[in-house]
């Protein structure tokens, strides 16, 4: 008997048989209606077809069939049992959730899956999904772009919208100014704030809606974090000095460390600042510096030490003198040496080519550094005062304003001091903060700023605002800045446009870089505070680079490092 | 004596001599004073009082090889129960003032080889040490002294809790101590030596024995950057001289120590001078015990709202000025229970201060503390196990079978 015959010999057997003896199915597939894709909540255009069979593939009639939407929250319209061919089929009207969708089909104990993608339907609805309401400085780019989710009516992702965005009122900026939503449903753009200060508007229209959606932000005045720059713990950092995009880093027995930040030399920036070299001068403690051109060839570093000393009676350290003609390979000429008493800050009047240096328990030391320098510059002093007189005098800082000299003397407060080519004599102030130590001072716009440390009487929480005689230049106590959870105020600027008082903080809470409005230079107001934690701030100094304003300030320890703040928005 | 029993002798409850001169020994003990304290020495012109535990330490010893090999181990909490630091007139260094600071945990961990040359060098005894502990300076560890405060002129007067080697010769009645360690001191309990420093700093320490019971000695230490632990502080020139008398006088205990201590800092910058004076006397249960001292300390800018504590590192020229406290300490001592190595002694003692500024300098102790003159009352319990008056920080090499001191429990042995 051939093979072909058998079969057709069983099943006329089984047939003729035992009709009611039910055929068990062993197989339930797909026939046709599988991975269709079609926007959401349509009715898919082929119908859902199934075949059962028993084994051997013979199909089943009148098998029961159950449909079941297994995801999507769609519906199907089914027949219940399979036809004479074993079939049964379904039309499947999709769910409103766009993406893989699914319909499951169960036959005794059998079953398939039904796979369907829905997409969006078309956009109905755009709205702000991310960015709006930021602050930040003038002219930043702010951190969290804008974004702008287009939806069917569903409320799924429309991707592939164009979106275009415009920058309206504040003069700022967007990138991009077009662009069309991703698979998400969102297109995003970031927004540079324009230069002034207040609120800055991007628009974004979707034009398939005709929609316009507005995103408004604000300049505000803050300090922004741009370069922490670790400094080796070798006492930290003291001093800084910034002139021309060059940064000089005093960071004690590590020497005098040269930063481009901005001069071109080496690609510095004040977000990304390139060390050029490292100038360590003689018996180390590098405090303070000043960067000098002489006119001529030659420029010069003079280089504070501040040595060993006891607050109010005794100091040490000289002034050293470093050719930076170079900058990549200064090396040490020179320097000063007061017997008894150790140097702090600087101040020098560069025309003159005169540095007046504070002195500690000496005073204030007037230098002629015109020419070249080299060897002991002794012979280089003009004059020498102690404004408080003996046991009186702790000078901290000196600034020359108009023709006078203002030196602030931690035991006797504010001196103006008169120079005539570097001799001088006291002209007024002095004995003037009696509840506490004096520390820095800046004079500026008529006034000066002074600040004070450790305690006396009174903590050195203060920074004393003293209005100048506008015909004298005597100083005249106007008001006081005090700030809760200080211990020190370590250093004192104001910015070169007048506008912004800058102080360095230290021990307390309260530790760290604060700024005040300069509207009304007699009576600061605050604005803003970066605060430092740990010791918080010992020095700040402002440097100019670039059409920027930044805040270098000293942390100190025990993680020592060089901050660079962007305070432009604080100097408008 | 069993071999088991031989390999650890605890004389806690069995005297070290007990066990066999040439088996390995252990020997625990320690110490700890639960004490209230009241005193005016503090700033702002108030008055302070406070219960606290100090000194509660515990103290490993042990030799192998006939003493040539030894360990002096002592673990010192401190750090949990005076976190604060302790009040005690004139105190300071490590960051605190006019309280004593809370000594590391682990106070000291050394490993001494001692005799090294054996017969070689006839009656000479050379030794080697090294680990975590004293350097070869000065005097005896206050903890080791009678009163329970610690004197003023702690950091003057003693080198410790660093990485330190030793080398000591010991010929007769004369020892010769070298040691190199690590200059930074410590800032916190749990904090370990700055083990890069090793060799930054060191000492030497000439004592000789003219007759029983008094051993005078000589020291000097260059001490790179104290207080800076990166080491770009300043550096410390030390020099200590001392004569410790210990014998008994009409068949009682008696126990005498005077030392003048010098710390040159910053080149001569800061000089600071103490001299000081003290003595005990044992009277059956009781041992009254006195102390005079004259010491210079620094004075630091102080941590804004902690008046306790300076800043540190500090930053430009934070010293403030010079003062000089006189303190002369009254106290007394009873033995009240003892059962074999464990005792409690009942202690009070008073002591009173007087500060003057020295040199120039913004600080004013007047304005500073209200006061210049000062008074301070303190009892506590004494909780000894087998560890009174131990003698510290001393790595000869000499046998470790000698009896533990205690100026009123025994005669002292030379360390």
């Amino acid at each position: 008997m051939s093979r072909r015959v058998l079969p057709f010999l069983l099943g006329g057997l089984l047939a003729g048989c035992d009709h009611t003896t039910p055929l068990v199915p062993t197989n339930v597939a797909a026939t046709s209606g599988d991975a269709q894709t079609d926007t959401v909540a349509r009715v898919l255009p082929a119908p859902l077809v199934v075949t059962v069979m028993v084994e051997g593939g013979n199909p089943v009639v009148g098998a029961p069939v159950v449909w079941a939407v297994q995801s999507g929250g769609g519906s199907v319209t089914a027949a219940t049992v399979t036809d004479a061919a074993g079939q049964a089929s379904a039309t499947w009207t999709l769910g409103p959730i766009a993406g893989a969708q699914s319909v499951h089909v169960t036959a005794s104990g059998r079953s398939v899956t039904f796979t369907a993608t829905a997409l969006p339907d078309a956009p109905t609805q755009a709205s702000k999904n991310a960015g709006d309401k930021q602050n930040a400085a003038p002219g930043a780019a702010l951190p969290v772009p804008y974004a702008v989710l287009v939806r069917d009516q569903y409320g799924n992702p429309v991707p592939g919208v164009t979106v275009n965005w415009a920058a309206a009122a504040g003069q700022g900026s967007v990138s991009p100014a077009a662009g069309v939503t991703g698979a998400g449903g969102v297109a995003t753009t970031v927004h540079t704030l324009g230069p002034t200060l207040g609120a800055d508007t991007v628009t974004a229209t979707v034009p398939v809606l005709a929609v316009t959606l507005t995103f408004v932000s604000t300049g505000l005045r803050q300090a922004i974090l741009v370069a922490t720059v670790p400094i080796a713990p070798n006492y930290g950092i003291h001093d800084t000095f910034v002139r021309n995009g060059i940064a000089f880093v005093c960071a004690w027995n590590t020497g005098v460390m040269i930063f481009d930040v901005g001069s071109g030399a080496r690609g510095g920036s004040p977000s990304n600042p390139q060390l050029i070299t490292t100038i360590a001068t003689a018996g180390g403690e590098t405090h303070n510096a000043w960067w000098f051109w002489n006119g001529a060839s030659k420029q010069y570093l003079f280089v504070g030490q501040e040595g060993a000393g006891t607050i109010g009676s005794s100091s040490q350290g000289d002034i050293h003198v470093v050719d930076v003609s170079n900058l990549a390979s200064p090396f040490e000429v020179g320097s000063f040496q007061l017997t008894g008493a150790g140097t702090h800050n600087f101040w020098m009047d560069e025309p003159n080519r005169i540095l007046y240096a504070a002195y500690y328990n000496a005073g204030v030391v007037a230098l002629n550094v015109s020419g070249t320098l080299s060897g002991s510059l002794s012979a280089r002093g003009i004059d020498t005062l102690a404004p408080g007189g003996p046991g009186n005098t702790y000078t901290w800082g000196v600034q020359l304003y108009n023709g006078s000299l203002y030196a602030i003397d931690m035991l006797s407060g504010l001196w103006q001091l008169n120079t005539a080519n570097g001799l001088l004599s006291v002209a007024a102030g002095g004995n003037n903060v009696p509840e506490r130590y004096s520390s820095d001072l800046w004079v500026a716009n008529g006034y000066a700023y002074t600040g004070t440390w450790g305690t006396r009487s009174a903590p050195g929480n203060a920074v004393k605002v003293w209005q100048l005689n506008p015909t004298t230049g005597a100083p005249t106590l106007v008001d006081s800045i005090i700030t809760s959870g200080i211990g020190t105020v370590s250093d004192v600027e104001v910015s070169s446009n007048g506008k912004l008082l800058m102080f360095s903080a230290e021990y307390g809470p309260n530790a760290g870089f604060h700024f005040y409005s300069l509207a009304d230079p007699a009576h600061p107001t605050f604005l803003y505070k970066y605060p430092v934690g740990g010791n918080g701030v010992h020095t700040a100094t402002f440097g100019y680079i670039g059409g920027g304003v930044y805040a270098f300030g000293a942390k100190d320890p025990t993680s020592p490092a060089l901050l660079i703040l962007d305070v432009t928005s604080l100097t408008q | 004596m069993p071999r088991r029993l031989a390999i650890l002798c605890l004389s806690a409850t069995m005297p070290l001599g007990l066990c066999a001169a040439q088996r390995p020994s252990l020997r625990f003990s320690g110490q700890a004073i639960p004490l209230l304290t009241t005193t005016n020495a503090v700033p702002g012109g108030a008055t302070l009082t406070e219960g606290r535990l100090v000194q509660p330490v515990l103290m490993l010893e042990g030799a192998a090889l006939g003493d040539h090999l030894q360990l002096h181990a002592m673990g010192d909490f401190e750090g949990w129960t005076i976190q604060h630091g302790q009040l005690a007139t004139g105190a300071y260094g490590e960051g605190y003032y006019d309280r004593r600071h809370p000594h590391t945990y682990v106070h000291e961990l050394m490993f001494t080889g001692g005799d090294l040359l054996g017969r070689w060098d006839g009656d000479v005894v050379v030794s080697l040490s090294a680990g975590k502990g004293f350097a070869p300076f000065g005097t005896d560890d206050p903890m080791s002294r009678p009163p329970m405060l610690y004197p003023a002129n702690h950091h003057l007067a003693q080198i410790l809790e660093r990485a330190v080697a030793v080398t000591a010769i010991t010929a007769g009645k004369v020892t010769l101590e070298g040691g190199t360690f690590n200059g930074d001191e410590p800032e916190y309990p749990s904090q370990w030596p700055k083990w890069n420093r090793f060799g930054d700093s060191w000492a030497l320490r000439a004592s000789g024995r003219p007759v029983s019971g008094l051993e005078a000695q000589v020291s000097r230490a260059h001490v790179h950057s104290p207080e800076h632990r990166q080491g770009a502080g300043t550096d410390q020139e030390k020099w200590s001289a001392s004569a410790r008398w210990e014998r008994a006088v009409a068949g009682r205990p008696a126990y005498a120590l005077a030392e003048w201590a010098r710390t040159a800092e910053a080149g001569g910058a800061y000089l600071l001078h103490s001299a000081l004076v003290e003595g005990a006397y044992g009277l059956g249960r009781y041992r009254p015990y006195f102390r005079l001292e004259r010491t210079d300390r620094t004075e630091d800018q102080r941590v804004f709202g902690e008046p306790f504590r300076s800043v540190r590192p500090h930053l430009d020229s934070s010293i403030l000025g010079i003062t000089r406290w006189t303190i002369s300490t009254l106290g007394a001592q009873v033995r009240a229970w003892r059962r074999g190595a464990v005792a409690f002694s009942p202690t009070a003692e008073v002591a009173f201060a007087n500060v003057a500024k020295v040199g120039g300098g913004v600080f004013d102790p007047q304005v500073f503390y209200g006061r210049t003159s000062f008074a301070t009352l303190t009892v506590g319990i004494r909780a000894d196990w087998g560890m009174g008056g131990h003698r510290m920080g001393y790595y000869r090499g000499t046998p470790m079978a000698e009896p533990m001191t205690m100026p009123m429990d025994h005669q002292h042995p030379e360390p």
